[in-house]
Order: C-alpha cells, then sequence, then structure tokens
C-alpha cells in the first residue's frame, strides 16, 4: 500500500479535485487480498502478471481491522477479491464489498474468491447462539494456520486467477506447479519436525491454532478465552490452571496481539512457557512468507514442544 | 368494448397470475411474491416460508442516573430509564437494493425511527459509486447526525447539536450519495438530501414552549435538505483522517404560540458546520486513539422571545419576537481504547443558546466504557453542564446497552 507523508494536503486536494479523479488504467490485475497470506499466495501464483494488496497487516488481530481509504479504493479497483471466508473477516469485508460496489468482486462473481471453500472445518457449531461467544456458523475460521492447507488455498487462488484472466492461464498454472512443489516439500519438512508431538498438549489464547493442532495431532485442552472472543473470567482461569497442572500441560501458543496480561498469568502459576507465534504472514522479516510464516512456527513449538 | 384494450388487459393479467407463486388469489387482492420453500420439491406448496426472512435485530439501552441541579431539589436525584428498545429488520430485496426499519419504544408506544430502501443500481447510468436512500432515515450531517442514540461514543449526542439540530433528527425523503476515488490513499463522499420536514421532535432548549410547523404541502423550493462532503485519507500506515463540511436547510416554518394565540410565519433555519476527525490504532488493531471535532453555525431565525408584562397568559398583552442571529458552538473529543474491550474519553461542547438571555452553555462528559463482548457493554459517564443564565447541573449515570442479532443501520461513512 502506498502511503502519503501528507495526508491533510492529499485530502483537501482530494476533496477540491474530486470531480477529475480517476481510475487509471493498469496493466497488471488488481487482486486484493484480506490477509497477507493470501497476498502471498496471489504473488507466488501471479508474478509480475498481478499487483496485490492485503488489508489486514501482519499483526493485527483480524477481529480488530480497522477499514481504511485505501482499502475501499482499492477494492473498487479489484479485478480479483480473496478472502479465507467462514467468517473470518466478517468485521471488515461486508461493509467493504457493499460500499466498494465493485460487480467484478461481488460474491458469486469470477473475481470473488474464499480459500477456505472445500475445506474440511473444525468446531462447526451444534447450536447457534452467542451464549457460546463469538463464533462462525461455517466453523472455524483460521484455516490460513493449517500447514496441510497450502495447496488447497493456492489452487482455489490458481482457479480465481484464471477466471478472470484466462489469457494468463499457461504462465499461472506453470508458477502454481513450482509453488506446489515448494509448498509440497515444506509439507514434508514440517510433519518432519514435528514428530514426536502426537497426543501433546497446549493451551491457546485464543480458538485459531485449531488446524495446526489437528494437523500435528496435538491436544488443545483450552483456550484462556472464557469463549471464542470472550475475555476470560477468574474463575475459567482458575479452572484451566488447574487442567494445566492436572494434565502436564506445559505450553501457551500465542498470537502476538493476545500476548497479554491474563496469559501471563497463567503461564506464571502452572510455569508453562508461552510461545508466542504468527497467526498471519507479514508480521517480521522472518514471516514474510506464507512457507516463512510456517517455517517459523514449527520451529518454536518444536523449540517448546521437543526440549533437546 | 374496445378489443384491443380487453385483449392487452388479458395477457397483463395472465403474466401476473402467473408470476404471483402458489398464494391463492381472488380478483382485487393484492399479489404477493412467491417464497420456495426449504425443501426444493415439496416447498412450493408452503406460503410461509421463512428462508429469506430478513435478520432482525433488537437491542436495549438502559440508563440509570443521578442529577443534581443547583437550586433545585424538585430537578435533582435518582431515576432509571429504559431510555431505549430499538427493534429492527434489514434485509437485500434484490441483488441492488436493501431495504431496513428501525422501530423504536417511545413513552406509550412505538415509533418507526428509520425505514428505508437503499438502491445501489446506477451504475447502469454511469454512476457505480451511487446510492439512492429513500423513504425515513437519520439525517447525513456530520459524523455523529447519523447514529442512534446507544451506538454514541458517550451518553448523549454533543450538546451543540442537541440545540442547533435535535437530539434526533429523522427526515422523510430522499437522499443522493455518491464517492469516488481520490488517488490510492484517499476518496470523497457527498450527499444531497431532500425531505419534507427537518425539524426536530424535541429540543433541549425549548423557547416559549412554541409549536413549531411546516406546511403540509410545499413548493419545491420550501422543502428542507442537507448536504455534505467528506473526504478520509490515509495517514501513513496506522492513521487515517477526515474533515467534513455539512449543511441543514429549513426555508420556510412558522411558529406558533397556541396560549396566546401568536404566531411568526416565512421563518427559515439554516445550519452548517465542518468536523475532522482522526483515527489511529496500533500493530495490533487492539490500541486505538480517536481525536474529533465539530464547528457549527446557526443561522437566520434561531430562536424566539415570548414577552408577558402581567405574567397572565392569554390577556392580549403578549408578544412574540423571532432572534434573527447567527450563533455559534462546537464540540471536541478524546478517546483512548486500550483494548477492544476498554476504553475511556473526554467531550467538551459548548453552543451560544438562541434564546433572549444570549445563553453560553457548555457540558463536559467524562467516561468509561466496558464491553463484555462485541455485544453488549457497560458506561460509566459523569456529565456536568455549565449554564452561564440559569442552574448549573451534574450527572453521574450508568447505561447498559445490548445488541441482539444483526445490527445494520443505514449509517454512511
Amino acid at each position: 500500500m502506498v502511503s502519503t507523508g501528507r495526508p491533510a494536503m492529499t485530502l483537501l486536494l482530494a476533496l477540491l479535485l474530486s470531480g477529475l479523479a480517476g481510475t487509471a488504467p493498469a496493466e497488471r490485475l488488481r487482486v486484493v487480498a484480506t490477509i497477507p497470506d493470501l497476498a502471498d499466495f496471489v504473488r507466488e501464483i501471479g508474478g509480475e502478471r498481478v499487483e496485490v494488496t492485503s488489508i489486514a497487516r501482519g499483526t493485527e488481530n483480524l477481529h480488530a481491522v480497522v477499514a481504511r481509504p485505501s482499502h475501499l479504493v482499492a477494492m473498487s479497483r479489484a479485478d480479483l477479491f480473496v478472502q479465507v471466508g467462514r467468517s473470518l473477516e466478517v468485521s471488515f469485508v461486508p461493509g467493504l464489498l457493499e460500499n466498494a460496489r465493485n460487480e467484478r468482486i461481488r460474491p458469486g462473481a469470477p473475481g470473488f474468491v474464499s480459500v477456505a471453500d472445500g475445506w474440511e472445518p473444525l468446531d462447526v457449531p451444534v447450536e447457534l447462539s452467542r451464549k457460546a461467544g463469538d463464533i462462525h456458523p461455517q466453523g472455524n475460521p483460521h484455516v490460513n494456520l493449517d500447514p496441510r492447507a497450502g495447496t488447497h488455498m493456492a489452487t482455489r487462488v490458481l482457479e480465481g486467477l484464471v477466471r478472470v484472466d484466462p489469457g494468463s492461464e499457461a504462465a499461472y498454472r506453470a508458477r502454481f506447479e513450482a509453488y506446489a512443489a515448494r509448498l509440497k516439500a515444506a509439507e514434508e519438512r514440517w510433519k518432519a519436525q514435528a514428530e514426536g508431538w502426537r497426543g501433546k498438549t497446549l493451551v491457546s489464547y485464543h480458538q485459531e491454532f485449531g488446524y495446526l493442532a489437528r494437523a500435528r495431532e496435538l491436544e488443545i485442552l483450552g483456550t484462556i478465552e472464557s469463549r471464542p472472543g470472550i475475555p476470560a473470567t477468574p474463575n475459567h482461569l482458575t479452572e484451566l490452571i488447574a487442567l494445566m497442572k492436572q494434565r502436564g500441560c506445559t505450553v501457551i501458543v500465542t498470537a502476538p496481539w493476545s500476548n497479554n496480561r491474563d496469559l501471563k498469568l497463567v503461564a506464571e502459576k502452572t510455569g508453562a512457557t508461552v510461545v508466542e507465534v504468527p497467526n498471519q504472514c507479514g508480521g517480521s522479516e522472518a514471516s514474510a512468507s506464507w512457507i516463512g510464516m510456517m517455517d517459523l512456527i514449527h520451529a518454536r513449538l518444536g523449540k517448546a514442544l521437543s526440549p533437546p | 368494448m374496445n378489443p384491443a384494450r380487453s385483449l392487452t388487459a388479458f395477457f397483463l393479467l395472465s403474466a401476473a397470475v402467473a408470476a404471483q407463486g402458489p398464494a391463492f388469489q381472488t380478483p382485487g387482492t393484492p399479489v404477493y411474491p412467491a417464497v420456495p420453500g426449504p425443501q426444493a420439491d415439496s416447498g412450493q406448496a408452503d406460503r410461509f416460508a421463512s428462508v429469506f426472512n430478513p435478520a432482525f435485530s433488537f437491542i436495549v439501552d438502559v440508563v440509570g442516573d443521578y442529577v443534581d441541579v443547583d437550586g433545585s431539589s424538585a430537578e435533582s436525584g435518582f431515576d432509571a430509564d429504559l431510555r431505549v428498545l430499538e427493534a429492527a429488520a434489514q434485509a437485500w430485496v434484490d441483488p441492488k437494493a436493501w431495504a431496513y426499519f428501525v422501530g423504536v419504544s417511545e413513552d406509550e408506544g412505538f415509533g418507526i425511527e428509520e425505514a428505508a430502501i437503499h438502491y445501489n443500481g446506477l451504475e447502469a447510468i454511469g454512476l457505480e459509486h451511487s446510492s439512492l436512500r429513500a423513504g425515513r432515515f437519520f439525517i447525513d450531517f456530520g459524523k455523529q447526525m447519523q447514529q442512534h442514540v446507544h451506538e454514541l461514543r458517550t451518553l448523549e449526542r454533543p450538546l451543540v447539536l442537541r440545540a442547533y439540530l435535535g437530539s434526533e433528527v429523522a427526515g422523510d425523503g430522499l437522499q443522493w450519495d455518491h464517492w469516488l476515488p481520490a488517488g490510492d490513499t484517499a476518496a470523497v463522499r457527498w450527499s444531497l438530501g431532500l425531505f419534507s420536514g427537518l425539524l426536530p421532535e424535541e429540543t433541549e432548549f425549548p423557547t416559549a414552549d412554541l409549536e413549531l410547523e411546516l406546511a403540509e404541502r410545499k413548493d419545491f423550493g420550501e422543502l428542507n435538505f442537507t448536504g455534505r462532503v467528506t473526504g478520509f485519507a490515509d495517514v501513513g500506515t496506522s492513521g487515517t483522517l477526515q474533515l467534513g463540511a455539512s449543511l441543514r436547510a429549513i426555508p420556510e416554518y412558522d411558529a406558533l404560540d397556541e396560549v396566546n394565540g401568536l404566531a411568526a410565519e416565512g421563518l427559515e433555519s439554516t445550519v452548517y458546520g465542518v468536523d475532522a476527525t482522526y483515527g489511529w490504532s496500533d500493530d495490533t488493531g487492539e490500541r486505538r486513539v480517536t481525536l474529533g471535532g465539530e464547528a457549527l453555525v446557526s443561522s437566520g431565525d434561531t430562536g424566539f422571545a415570548l414577552t408577558d408584562p402581567d405574567t397572565t397568559p392569554g390577556t392580549g398583552d403578549e408578544t412574540l419576537a423571532v432572534l434573527d442571529d447567527s450563533v455559534f458552538g462546537y464540540y471536541g473529543f478524546a478517546d483512548y481504547a486500550w483494548s477492544r474491550f476498554h476504553s475511556a474519553g473526554a467531550q467538551f461542547s459548548a453552543a451560544e443558546i438562541p434564546d433572549a438571555a444570549g445563553s453560553d452553555v457548555s457540558e463536559l462528559e467524562l467516561y468509561y466504557t466496558r464491553w463484555f463482548s462485541e455485544f453488549h457493554r457497560l458506561r460509566l459517564v459523569l456529565a456536568s453542564i455549565a449554564d452561564d443564565t440559569s442552574a448549573d447541573s451534574l450527572r453521574l449515570a450508568v447505561q447498559y446497552t445490548a445488541f441482539v442479532g444483526a445490527h445494520g443501520h443505514g449509517v454512511n461513512w
């Protein structure tokens, strides 16, 4: 995203000259991705043919993303929009889609992609009630943290690119094949790293590492949040601490946004190790790509779960 | 009988009957759209399938407070109030239009606060970023007048807005909105609204218990209207700046004093203002700072002065003077959220009041808001009002608000 150094001046000029402003024709396909992970997939497959904007920043809590002017502008000009789906981005995507009024990327249009479509969901609620907290009717939405879902998500992105730009299909497919091979190699690497993790327990702050746990056969004993999206209560923390001690759980995994006081309290009371891992890529140099992010997650978890 | 007309009418009626679906119809009864049931094969036998029902919501807003008015024990004391019970429904009408209504509890009944349809299908005439809204809805003025009272950052709308525009102003009419990109990181929106009337139902500072009225039928130039232009731009990677200017005009209205049989006719009122808002969030999006303010001028026939030398109403010595003046007011606020669940802030508002005494009134609100989840919150408020021609007051309030279901008013940015 381009940022402006003199926003007030830009805005005043914009107010005066808005009638003259237009959409500059772009040679490259304009793609908006909701999170940096998806932007990375688009870059890997689209290469020089695409220009990608990510709405969320790599360090952001996806429940607290603030839509900004550049997002609205990018959405209004996009040829392709890529989201995870399953209500992960519900706090900002519906408003942006409605206000952007871009028919090319409306749900159901060729330029609309939900990468979670077709991936076996976790935690699909039996009963839809806010008693269960901020649950997602379509199941756990954090598919981007499933180390086995890379090829699936990349395939959804490929399909979207081909739909909106069929003339470049051969180029996209060639890049996809190369990327898929790298993904396959990475998945084998992560699987090897996780040998010996099976059955181990951990606690997470938010219910966002379920797919990772399923892939690595880890057991998530509980969450610091009392329910998804609901901050911890003292009673809940007391019960969680007792459970962790009873089961010998020594690892708490958290995203950067949730590494907070409640989490530190539980770590202190249980002696557990806090493992901070990215929940989307782009938050640091090491996690600049999706593969890099998964490398980092496996390395940090491995350090805590398989100490030398 | 004209056979051609009869034949045309027959075909038109046949088409309507064919399109009306399974509902049994007799001549002269309304035709309803057909709605398929949940089962693809047998659903067509059910007239009352609910699969396409709107999204419903309701909101409960409760306020308990203690007010201390200087020198007035009658106005001081504790109170508790179900301030708002709001019920709303919203749904897509077709791919280009969505509709909603907002009903709210009123003293002994239930009123329609908003009911409108948004139409977004103007791209056919080259206006892909335009929308039309028709019905009853809150006016697009500044940053706060579109919001319902339970959605505000503080307990009440800023004093200057209450004084110059009204606590809540919904008009029956039509509004055109349009936005367009200005570069890669800024956008500009404007709106024009035409309404049958924008006089507030309640005014914060009533003048002489007058009834303000608009003509039932009006010339085009007597219609009330609003206009707003606003632009917002990215500031660095974490901030957003928004600037705006707004106008509300009532070209002709009357003021009636029924007690004394007095009237002032052919009055006009115009309020205009500028606003600025800056928002910043940290890398996680959890910590946020919002700063903003708005300055307003109310001009035209802004106030009234009733004089009654013998202090007995209806004796014929009363006179009604119209105060034709411009008054100025403003508000500013600072809000800090240190997580999604905790925020605190202050809001200050001051306004010249269009009354005979030329009062200056100011209000300071300090507040703390605790969200228990995304769907309910508790707020503590300390509000102080200083009035240079009347008694000062202090208010300590607790507000509890719960949001159930889809909450979708037609609020523009």
